[in-house]
């Protein structure tokens, strides 16, 4: 029997979707090329002294027409017509005033301008030029005060008569203005204009305008002109040799070229002093980039080597993203194994609602509900993903199939959850629990409840008219079949179906089959997965001999789990109904220990023996023996030996009588189970169920879940009237909900049959009412 | 159809004068004036300061500037708002300047829209100072300007060419109402400049429809334009705009005289309009025609009082006749309109 997974691929894919955009992958890089931008953007008027190559002047050429190069853009400046007299007025000022980094830019822009210039050995050696105005001009410049440095020269020229300024000085005040321009552009995405005030600018593009270079780059590639961008950027790092600019500039490539390009740059990295390469760190964040976007992307297909770089960053750094990343990866490739590992490893460093969502949901996949639950519980409140996740995880517990004895403890935490969800899946699986448990009338409430939540659906009609069929109403599943008549054949032919099965039994496993197959919910799960676990046995229509029931499975996954029953305190052994047909069960018995009067108690009780070594029919005496002395768990044992008869009076005798030893022995679940083993008399039947109901809503009450107290209450209403001390119950049970007036209603019923509880009780509403006010 | 083929008349008189006009225009800011009036508006990085509206920059600003400085016939100046006007402001991708500049924002650009008003005085006045200082970058900067202006914010509308306030927000797709203008944007002087040295809009329909537009806006008891109109059907005030003749309009008459389009029932018609019984400038309701603020500065009472003097020989009252710097707007009108009555209209003074 594989184990149904219930819907969890739109989940796993809502997650990933979510995990990526939260992470909104990219390399931290953005940010720290920012600061490396920022901090030339500084130095930038004087620029950093680097430019000591001739001809690094990049071509940016008019915007428009796409550049085909072979070379790396070099364009010669545009060159003076005649024989360059070089004018070294700023070196010479730059020297006086002692700013060693603007001198060697300056002699770095006038040796790229003119190779064949010679720098005079010592600037300061040459005779000091007194020209003031002119110096308080360069000032301005130094100052970056463009708009003054423009009135200064032109008041200059009005009021000297042939007086021109320095070409230098006037070409330095051109392009940095265009420097202004292209930036305050830049910042304002005017990209067309970055291009348009770069192209007319040859001189800007060096690498010692570094930060014009990108943003020149930034604007190509933000209006498609990607070719363009890419030269850009290959020409940096084929001609400018700071290291962090170097890197800073592939950095800000990432975001904006596809991988080939951005390949096609990786691959001008330079071999650094310890034999690694300049652009590792670069490799690292691409290959993370590229499996965290195939984390929300199963189409998309990573390379090998990024795979196994960032398998390899995960198991040598300490952090928590590298697995998390890689764990989404191999969940949305089915790989639920390795998705498991890694979400694990992610958990493990930092326990987070994300590496709980994946860890859960490779879980799930994997059958392992249970840890998934356990997982999820403390995240379920963290976002509506979680939630979800947290949801499934119930849903695919609670539908494991063979069904396996959830903890009280577990339930107690999951119910109150499905309620508040309102998630109608969860609540269906609730209900199947509760009908493999043989509790129809708790799982026609949790079928009603899901079909509250979603109207029209199908298994949880499928359910909820099993659930009829087998409290014998015969007009509710008439009802359930019109609504659904030729919508539903399973429903339809549900009486058809009746007859090939033994009332009082679960129903075939194959429900899980079917009610996926047909309510189209299984195709959404397109992994290999959904193809193992279609149920094998969704062919036989009629299980062959020996029928091995869902039920007896049940039951001996319990037994198996025996152990921890007698842990288990003893409660409401007075509510367990006291058998009225005679015939059944001869009450003869003393409650003397070794009185062997009767036919059941030949040999006594009192002394333990395996009841496997008893027939059928003395273990079945024996049961009942040991309960006369008070021993359920005992009679339990020897009743489930009673089974085995080949009577089908006694193995329903037997039935009943473990039934009411769990009863006894305060678990309610496994005497529903009990209950089960064998057709009962429906009279018997009634009284049990009506048995478990006061015991599961005095067990709710007492756990403080008045909600689920209720729901028993309410269900039990419909079977038997209800009792003064459940009423009672009931009453308390709204006060906790602050349902003030629906508990004074029933105080005051409870009251007038001149009750002291009840008196109680209205005094209790009162105090509560008048502290209110 | 009579008055059409006058106003055709009087246009084509106008163009030819166009050229001619420009030529005396230098220096008819006095430079004390000037002075006056940059060391109250202008910083030292060549801001032209709006002091009446939180000390925002714009592009209208700028353009007033630069039209200034020339009249003013101060290059060193001119150079320096131009540096800032071209660093800080024209950075669009359309070519145009973005209209708004904070001092106490970051990026100091808080819109990037366009006013068109402020590209045409930007390119006006470039052209008139590449043009008479010989310098080239002004003239290929104007230009890119004027084929911005023409694109982005000249469009056809019912088979008559209007001027977009702005190239986002005001046009027939972006608003119900729209297209919506601004008659105060038709800086009438710059049109036929610019119809010389670009053929690729039709500026001299443009402004022609301008001068027929202010003939039939005249609504309410005061038979006033509104600022801002929805063009859409019969021109009516724009939603969402208070319906006022306000600070915009006001200064129709003047770029109607600058122009030298001497319209006298239009001119004649705006400046009793604009003006109280006792004589000032007043800002009224478009509807009621009640006045909802009474100007007294200078800057705004030199409007009708040059109209007067235009079309009847009425002198300058003597308080408008000297400059006193204010506000940045109703000084740099006064400032307009000195210039104007000294180089067209001596006889005011």
């Amino acid at each position: 029997m594989k184990k149904p997974v219930l819907i969890i691929a739109p989940l796993i894919v809502a997650c990933a979707a979510a995990f990526a955009l939260q992470q909104s992958y990219l390399p931290e890089s953005a940010t720290a090329g920012e600061t490396i931008r920022s901090a030339l953007l500084g130095g930038a008027k004087g620029s950093s002294a680097q430019a000591d190559s001739a001809g690094e002047y990049v071509v940016a050429q008019s915007g428009r027409t796409p550049a085909r190069r072979t070379q790396p853009a070099l364009e010669q400046p545009p060159a003076p017509a005649t024989t360059p007299k070089v004018d070294e007025t700023a070196l010479r000022y730059f020297a006086r005033q002692g700013d060693q980094r603007r001198l060697a830019a300056e002699i770095a822009r006038l040796r790229a301008l003119y190779p064949d210039w010679t720098p005079p050995a010592d600037p300061l050696a040459v005779p000091v030029q007194t020209d003031a105005s002119l110096d308080a001009m360069w000032k301005l410049y130094a100052d970056g005060k463009l708009a003054e440095l423009r009135k200064a020269v032109q008041d200059r020229q009005s009021t000297e008569q042939g007086w021109t300024p320095p070409a230098d000085l006037m070409d330095r005040l051109d392009l940095a203005e265009a420097r202004e321009q292209l930036i305050n552009a830049s910042d304002l995405k005017q990209y067309d204009t970055v291009i348009r005030v770069g192209a007319a600018h040859n001189s800007l593009m060096t690498c010692s305008e570094i930060d014009v270079l990108w943003r020149t780059a930034e604007a190509f590639a933000k209006t498609d002109r990607e070719a363009r961008a890419k030269a850009a950027y290959a020409y940096i790092l084929d001609t400018c040799t700071d290291p962090a600019e170097r890197l800073a500039t592939v950095q800000k490539a990432l975001p904006l070229l596809t991988r080939p390009d951005l390949d096609t740059l990786l691959a001008k990295a330079k071999i650094l002093p310890d034999g690694k390469s300049e652009f590792d760190s670069i490799r690292d964040d691409l290959a993370r980039k590229a499996v965290a976007d195939a984390g929300s992307d199963p189409k998309l297909v990573v390379p090998q080597p990024d795979i196994e770089r960032v398998e390899k960053l995960a198991t040598a750094t300490t952090g928590p993203s590298d697995p998390l990343i890689l764990g989404w990866y191999y969940l949305r490739r089915n790989n639920f194994e390795a998705a498991e590992k890694w979400f694990k490893l992610s958990y493990d460093r930092e326990s987070a609602p994300s590496s709980a969502q994946g860890l859960a949901l490779a879980m799930i996949a994997r059958s392992r509900p249970a840890e998934a639950e356990a997982v999820m519980y403390e995240w379920r409140d963290s976002s509506d993903d979680t939630k979800a996740v947290y949801m499934a995880a119930v849903a695919n517990l609670l539908a494991q199939d063979p069904p396996v004895e959830i903890a009280p403890a577990i339930l107690q935490r999951m119910v109150p959850e499905v309620l508040e969800a309102k998630d109608a899946n969860a609540a269906q699986q609730l209900g199947w629990y509760a009908y493999l448990l043989n509790q129809f009338e708790t799982a026609s409430g949790w079928f009603s409840m899901a079909l509250q939540w979603k109207p029209d659906d199908e298994p949880s009609s499928y359910g909820l008219v099993l659930t009829r069929q087998q409290l014998g109403d015969a007009a509710g599943v008439a009802a359930i079949q019109r609504r659904w008549a030729g919508r539903s054949e399973r429903i339809a032919r549900l009486g058809e179906q009746r007859k090939t099965r033994q009332p009082g039994l679960a129903p075939s496993p194959e429900r899980f089959g079917d009610t996926l197959e047909q309510t189209q919910l299984r195709p959404t799960l397109t992994t290999p997965l959904a193809l193992q676990d279609m149920p094998a046995s969704t062919s036989p229509p009629t299980p062959p001999a020996p029928p091995r029931t869902l039920a007896d499975e049940v039951a001996e996954t319990i037994s198996r789990q025996r152990a921890d029953a007698y842990e288990q305190p003893a409660l409401q052994t007075e509510q367990a109904p006291r058998p009225r047909s005679p015939e059944a069960r001869p009450r003869q018995a003393p409650r003397g220990a070794t009185n062997n009067a009767g036919a059941r108690s030949v040999r006594g009780c009192t002394t333990t023996i395996d009841p496997q070594a008893l027939s059928p029919e003395n273990a079945l005496s024996r049961g009942w023996c040991l309960m006369d002395i008070n021993r359920p768990l005992e009679a339990a044992a020897a009743f489930e030996r009673g089974l085995l008869s080949r009577s089908e009076a006694q193995r329903s005798d037997a039935a009943y009588g473990q039934s009411l030893a769990y009863l006894r022995a305060g678990l309610s679940d496994k005497a529903a189970v009990a209950a089960s083993k064998a057709r009962q008399q429906q009279s018997r039947q009634i009284e049990l169920d009506i048995a478990l109901l006061s015991s599961r809503a005095t067990e709710a009450f007492n756990a403080g879940r008045p909600n689920e107290a209720i729901l028993a209450l309410d269900q039990r209403a419909r079977i038997a009237p209800e009792r003064t001390d459940l009423m009672i119950l009931r009453g308390y049970s709204y006060m906790k909900l602050n349902r003030l007036a629906d508990a004074l209603r029933i105080f005051e019923a409870v009251a007038a049959t001149g009750n002291k509880e009840g008196l109680r009780g209205i005094a209790t509403i009162r105090a509560i009412r008048n502290k209110e006010y | 159809m009579r008055a059409y083929a006058c106003l055709l008349c009087l246009l084509l008189a106008w163009a030819g004068s166009g050229v001619a006009m420009a030529q005396n225009l230098s220096g008819t800011v006095k430079p004390a004036d000037w002075a006056a009036y940059k060391s109250r508006f202008i910083d030292a990085g060549g801001r032209v300061i709006d002091d009446a509206n939180g000390n925002i920059s714009h592009s209208e600003g700028q353009g007033y500037g630069l039209l200034l400085a020339y009249l003013a016939n101060s290059k060193a100046d001119f150079d320096l708002i131009w540096s800032f006007t071209k660093t800080e402001l024209l950075l669009r991708d359309d070519g145009l300047a973005m209209w708004k500049w904070d001092p106490s924002a970051k990026p100091h650009i808080t819109d990037s829209n366009n006013a068109s008003d402020g590209d045409i005085l930007i390119a006006y006045a470039l052209l008139l100072a590449g043009g008479e200082w010989e310098r080239n970058d002004f003239i290929g900067a104007a230009k890119t300007i004027i084929g911005g202006i023409g694109k982005s914010n000249v469009v056809k509308w019912q088979d008559r060419l209007l001027l977009l306030p702005g190239a986002k927000g005001f046009s027939e797709s972006d608003r119900t109402d729209g297209p919506i203008i601004n008659l105060s944007y038709w800086v009438f002087e710059a049109f036929p400049k610019f119809a010389s040295i670009d053929k690729t809009t039709d500026w001299m329909q443009l402004s022609m429809t301008g001068v027929g537009l202010l003939n039939k806006a005249s609504a309410g008891p005061r038979s006033l334009p509104t600022d801002w109109m929805s063009a859409k059907t019969q021109l009516k005030p724009a939603k969402g705009f208070p319906a006022e003749f306000g600070y915009n309009a006001l200064r129709i008459p003047l770029y109607l005289m600058r122009a030298r389009i001497y319209d006298r029932e239009l001119l004649t018609r705006l400046r009793k309009g604009m003006t109280s019984e006792s004589g000032q400038v007043v800002i009224t309701d478009s509807d009621s025609g009640n006045v909802k603020e009474t100007l007294s500065d200078a800057g705004y009472a030199i409007i009708p009082a040059l109209v007067a003097c235009v079309l009847d020989k009425v002198k300058l009252p003597e308080a408008v006749r000297s400059f006193e710097p204010s506000l940045y707007y109703p000084s740099t009108l006064h400032l307009l309109s000195l210039s104007f009555a000294h180089s067209q209209h001596p006889e005011c003074l």
